[in-house]
C-alpha cells in the first residue's frame, strides 16, 4: 500500500464525487430516484468495463518511462487547468464555484422541461444520471489509473500502485456518498475551490515529477521531491493571488469601474 | 473535429496550458537527448519547474488582462 497515492487519489477523485453526486441528487430530488440511481449504476457499470480494459492494456504492454511520461503530461494539463481556475477564484477574477447554484439551476432547468415526479423509469433523468456519473467517473478512473500506474516502483508494482489508488478513490465514493446521504442536500458544505486547489497543486507535482522521470531527469532526494514540488506550486499560487488582486480587472471589479480608467489611473 | 474539440476541452480546455507544456516536453526532450545540450543537463529540473510556473501566470495574465473582461 503506497499512502501517497492513496491520499492523491482520495483527495482527487473526493472533487469528481461531488460534482457527479450534486446531479444525481437533482435527478433524484426532481424526477425520481429510480431513474437517477438507473443512471448511475449504468455509468458505474460502463466504467468498469472501461477501467478493467484500459487498466489491464496499460500496466501490460506499455513501458514504464513512456507511461509515466505520458501521464505525467496529463496530470500536468489536468493539475494546471484547476489551479488556474482556483487562483482566479481566490483572487476574485471568477466566481466562486457553487454547488447549490448548480443545484438550483439545474431544478429551474428540469422544471422549465415540465418535469413531474413519477415513479416510473424516465429516460431523459437516466442519460441526465448517466452523463454526469459517467463524464466525473471517467475523470477518476483517469486518476486512479494514472497514479496508479506511475507510482510503481522496486517496492510496489504497477498494479499495487493502481490498488492504492482504487483504494483512495473507493474511501472518497463511499464518504461522497455517506455524507449526500446523510445530508440529503447539495454537498454546499464542502469548500470545493479549497479541494480543487489542493488538487490542482498535487496534480501539477505529481505530474512534473512523473514527467522529469520519464524524460531522465534525476529528482533529488527521489519521491521526497515531491513535497518540495507541492511547496514551490503552493508558494507561487500564493504570489499569483496577491497579484491577481491588484490588477486593473480585480481593482475595478471591487470600485466597480470599468478596468479602463484604472489602467490609466496606473499609467498616470 | 467534435470529438478532438471534446477530448481538448476534456484534458485542458486551455491553448496556453496545452501548447506551453507540449513545447516544454520537445525541449527538454532535446536537452535529454542531444550530446550538444548535455551540459545543460543538471539542471533540466529547474528549467521544468521554472516553465510550468512560466506557463500558468501566462495563462493567469491572459485572464486577467483581457479585454472581454
Amino acid at each position: 500500500m503506497q499512502w501517497a497515492v492513496v491520499s492523491a487519489a482520495f483527495l482527487a477523485s473526493a472533487v469528481e464525487f461531488v460534482e457527479a453526486f450534486t446531479i444525481v441528487l437533482v435527478v433524484g430530488v426532481t424526477i425520481n430516484w429510480r431513474s437517477s440511481l438507473l443512471g448511475a449504476f449504468l455509468a458505474a457499470a460502463t466504467l468498469a468495463v472501461i477501467v478493467a480494459t484500459l487498466g489491464v492494456a496499460l500496466v501490460q504492454f506499455v513501458p514504464i518511462e513512456i507511461l509515466r511520461l505520458v501521464v505525467g503530461v496529463i496530470l500536468i494539463l489536468f493539475g494546471l487547468k484547476w489551479l488556474k481556475k482556483a487562483v482566479l477564484r481566490y483572487s476574485g477574477l471568477k466566481s466562486l464555484h457553487d454547488e447549490e447554484a448548480i443545484y438550483e439551476e439545474k431544478q429551474a432547468e428540469l422544471r422549465a422541461r415540465g418535469e413531474q415526479k413519477s415513479p416510473r423509469i424516465d429516460t431523459f433523468g437516466v442519460l441526465l444520471s448517466y452523463k454526469s456519473v459517467l463524464l466525473e467517473g471517467l475523470e477518476v478512473a483517469f486518476i486512479v489509473i494514472t497514479f496508479g500506474s506511475s507510482a510503481a516502483n522496486n517496492v510496489c508494482s504497477s498494479s499495487c500502485g493502481i490498488s492504492s489508488a482504487a483504494i483512495g478513490a473507493a474511501i472518497a465514493g463511499i464518504l461522497v456518498i455517506a455524507l449526500g446521504a446523510l445530508v440529503r442536500a447539495p454537498l454546499t458544505k464542502i469548500p470545493e475551490n479549497t479541494l480543487k486547489f489542493v488538487v490542482g497543486v498535487m496534480l501539477t507535482s505529481f505530474g512534473t515529477f512523473w514527467a522529469g522521470e520519464g524524460l531522465g531527469i534525476n529528482w533529488p532526494l527521489a519521491d521526497v521531491f515531491i513535497l518540495a514540488l507541492v511547496a514551490i506550486y503552493l508558494l507561487t499560487s500564493f504570489v499569483l493571488v496577491m497579484w491577481l488582486r491588484r490588477t486593473p480587472a480585480q481593482i475595478a471589479n471591487r470600485k466597480g469601474v470599468p478596468a479602463e480608467s484604472v489602467e490609466e489611473e496606473v499609467l498616470q | 473535429m467534435k470529438v478532438i474539440k471534446a477530448i481538448y476541452n476534456f484534458l485542458v480546455g486551455d491553448m496556453i496550458i496545452l501548447i506551453g507544456v507540449l513545447v516544454l516536453v520537445g525541449v527538454l526532450l532535446l536537452i535529454e537527448n542531444v550530446s550538444a545540450l548535455a551540459v545543460i543537463r543538471p539542471v533540466s529540473g529547474v528549467i521544468m519547474v521554472v516553465a510550468i510556473i512560466a506557463i500558468v501566470t501566462a495563462t493567469l495574465a491572459r485572464e486577467a488582462y483581457s479585454k472581454e473582461r
